[in-house]
């Protein structure tokens, strides 16, 4: 049996590359997507504790994460197109109206 | 049971300044005669109050009647509210309240042309008398302080008349409104004083009380010297009521109000506050003979100094303003030299001269009533000369006789009641103040001090006469000056009427005064305490026997018969040209009277050089010390704020960054924390 460890680590390293995508990159699909790995990682997380504690309270969680991330994901390409069709451009860059 | 509803007499002026404030635009003449209604009222109430009074027991014992209900309460000290009503409380309220009503009546006419500014005039007025009846009935300092500053916010509304949205703007009004602050701010410095006074009081008697304050035996419990220091400050809050010396100089600048209000801040309110304070505080005052010395010869001094202001000024309403300073300060006079001889008497046991002293009581207030119908005879017939000519220049009048006969004739009963002469009221009144005077002069270690005074008050009576009837000559006799041919005719009834009134009173109220009710302005000591009234006055043959069998008395006659003939030559015949004796002007002595000794230039200095610091002072704290700590407060936030605002780049990813680099380091923190706490 693999060890816990290995799928906790797994997740960790999984939830870092969403975190520099979302920090690093300028495209803000690429940002999206990056948010959506670190749910992920989190979901791993979930599953990975409610298999080894034989409590199936954890995997019913991440079905309705995976669900709210959907509409979720719906919500911010409408949210990128709109800023599309306003600015002319996707980058996060461009999109820094809102400041001082 | 009148006297129960004292608390009437200064309420129904008041109602009436409320109701005329509000509703006197749409009332007949802006509300003059429902002002004219409550004075009239307030008359008749003080009739039946006094009459009541005078035939009930307590008249003789205790002298008084008061009645009051607990105001409010500051630690073991408590406030009353309530009237006190003995003799001179009842004088006070009926020559007050009768002079007022004739003087509003007077108003309907003088202030005929104002227009919509009457109901202003005529609030304020009802305001006005609401300070004096209240001044006069309450019954412990405190209330009377109120009503004391009621009248001084009067008489600054009312001197300002014309300075407020006058619709020339013109010299005129300027000068009203920097008079009206003038008079309110001179009379401020003598209301701090009178503030301190009472603050003495209260804490060495425990209560502000008169009933408490003059009794005899919490007298003789006090320190002293604490009963000197309060009497001296209330004597300051006096000096700036009543113009004394060195706070004389408003009330000349005061004559840029109205001469019917000039008529009721001389004669029936405002100035005989401090006359009336000084009575009032009588038994306080004779405690120490020092105080009573001062009082008599800040008034002789004040005296002197304003009737040599008098003698050549050319404004008719400046003449009679320096003359109400000279006869005020006869008062204090007569009411120091007779507190003096009282002290006295009161140290050394000596009955005989607390009865002389009794005396100087008696004539300072007689002077005080006396002075109030003639000096409101005065001013009212000079305004009805300023309203007909249209000038206050006496060079501009002149010849007025022809055509003005009633006021010609009343303004000559009103000048010789003034001047002193032989039957008419003022003459009995200052025969006994200079007697009185005289006789303080034999006693005591400074009793030459009053010597002095009363020689002064002799000369006094010389120059009174004579600028009084250079007055009168220069306006209605000689030839017509240029106003004088604007005139047309005489004035209306409303204005004459009260003058024909009052004349009479000029004329006969003095001799009537002494010869009938002389017992109810005495003062004396029954029973341990002081009272007021009930005293045995001297009757007919007392007076008369004291006044003509004096020699001093012809003296005074000589001086004023001679007065009123040097004033004959000089301004009605014209034989003798003033001029020859001021080199036309030009003498050092009458450069001086013409600029007051410069007392202006006097109060300018000390305004500047004093007055100036002390603000500058006062604002650097304000713009420096307390604004800077505000200020450097605010630019301390503004500054963190606007430098931290530069963190908000508006990049996305820069929040997302800081955010994760926080979570991080918290999760480091913790991580510590339970490594050093030793439970990982």
């Amino acid at each position: 049996m693999i060890p816990i460890e290995v799928y906790l680590i797994f997740a960790a390293v999984l939830f870092a590359i969403g975190a520099y995508g979302v920090v690093v990159k300028n495209n803000t699909i690429v940002v999206l997507m990056c948010i959506e790995l670190m749910l992920n990682a989190a979901n791993i997380n979930f599953i990975v504790f409610s298999a080894f504690t034989t409590d199936v309270l954890g995997q019913v969680f991440v079905i309705m994460s995976i669900s709210v991330a959907a509409a979720e994901v719906a919500v911010g390409i409408a949210i990128l197109l709109n800023a599309y069709k306003i600015k002319g451009t996707i980058e996060a860059d461009g999109l820094a109206s809102m400041r001082w | 049971m009148f006297v129960e509803y004292t608390w009437l007499v200064p309420l129904v002026p008041l109602l009436c300044f409320v109701i005329v404030g509000f509703f006197g635009k749409k009332m007949p003449h802006g509300g003059g005669p429902l002002v004219i209604f409550g004075a009239l009222f307030a008359f008749v109430l003080s009739l039946l109050i006094s009459y009541d009074f005078f035939t009930s027991d307590a008249y003789h014992n205790p002298g008084y009647v008061t009645s009051q209900i607990e105001w409010f309460s500051v630690g073991s000290f408590q406030m009353n509210v309530g009237y006190y009503i003995d003799s001179l409380a009842c004088m006070m309220m009926l020559f007050a309240s009768f002079i007022s009503t004739l003087i509003f009546v007077y108003s309907i006419g003088y202030m005929h042309d104002e227009g919509a500014k009457r109901r202003r005039y005529f609030a304020q007025v009802s305001l006005f008398l609401t300070g004096m009846l209240g001044l006069a009935v309450s019954s412990n300092f405190l209330e009377m302080f109120v009503f004391w500053e009621i009248m001084g916010l009067c008489s600054y509304l009312l001197i300002g008349f014309w300075g407020f949205n006058h619709p020339k703007g013109d010299d005129a009004s300027d000068s009203a409104s920097s008079a009206a602050k003038k008079a309110f701010l001179v009379t401020r410095l003598g209301d701090v004083c009178l503030m301190g006074g009472m603050f003495v009081l209260l804490f060495e008697f425990g209560s502000l009380d008169y009933v408490t304050v003059f009794d005899t035996s919490m007298m003789a419990a006090v320190d002293p010297n604490m009963i000197m220091l309060g009497s001296l400050l209330i004597f300051g809050g006096v000096i700036g009521k009543s113009a004394q010396f060195p706070l004389l100089d408003w009330l000349p600048d005061a004559m840029a109000g109205p001469t019917t209000v000039s008529a009721l801040i001389h004669a029936a309110t405002m100035v005989k506050a401090g006359v009336y304070l000084v009575a009032r505080c009588f038994p306080l005052f004779t405690q120490n003979p020092e105080v009573m010395l001062f009082v008599g010869v800040i008034g002789g001094i004040t005296a002197f100094f304003a009737a040599t202001m008098a003698l050549n000024n050319m404004n008719i309403k400046k003449v009679l303003a320096y003359s109400t300073l000279s006869q005020l300060g006869y008062m204090f006079l007569a009411l120091g030299a007779g507190g003096y001889m009282m002290a006295l008497g009161m140290q050394s046991g000596d009955a005989a001269l607390m009865a002389a002293g009794a005396i100087g009581y008696t004539a300072g207030c007689l002077h005080m009533v006396n002075h109030a119908f003639f000096k409101a005879l005065l001013f009212l017939g000079s305004g009805s000369v300023i309203h007909a000519t249209g000038t206050e220049d006496m060079r501009e009048m002149g010849g007025l006789h022809s055509k003005m006969k009633i006021t010609s004739i009343t303004m000559l009963i009103g000048s010789l009641s003034i001047a002193g002469f032989p039957l008419f009221s003022g003459f009995w009144s200052k025969e006994i103040v200079l007697e009185t005077a005289m006789h303080a002069g034999d006693y005591g270690v400074e009793g030459y001090l009053f010597t002095i005074m009363w020689i002064l008050a002799i000369v006094t009576a010389f120059m009174t006469a004579f600028y009084m009837f250079r007055m009168w000559f220069m306006t209605f006799k000689g030839k017509s000056g240029h106003g004088a041919e604007h005139c047309h005719g005489e004035s209306p009834k409303s204005m004459t009427i009260p003058l024909i009134i009052l004349s009479v009173f000029a004329a006969a109220l003095g001799c009537i005064l002494l010869f009938g009710f002389d017992d109810y302005i005495t003062i004396g000591i029954h029973a341990g305490h002081f009272q007021v009234g009930s005293g045995h006055g001297h009757g007919l043959a007392g007076w008369l026997e004291d006044i003509f069998l004096s020699m001093y008395t012809y003296l005074t006659i000589a001086l004023v018969l001679i007065a009123i003939a040097v004033a004959y030559v000089m301004y009605n015949k014209a034989s003798v040209n003033p001029g020859k004796f001021n080199k036309n002007g030009s003498s050092w002595l009458y450069k001086a009277l013409t600029n007051r000794w410069w007392f202006p230039q006097l109060y300018d200095q000390i305004g500047w050089k004093l007055g100036n610091g002390v603000a500058k002072g006062v604002e650097f704290v304000d713009t420096q010390m307390i604004d800077g700590t505000v200020n450097a407060l605010s630019s301390a936030v503004v500054g963190s704020g606007e430098s931290l605002g530069k963190m908000q780049t508006g990049n996305v990813r820069d929040y997302a960054a800081i955010v994760m680099i926080g979570v991080v380091l918290l999760f480091v923190a913790i991580l510590a924390l339970f490594y050093f706490m030793g439970g990982l």
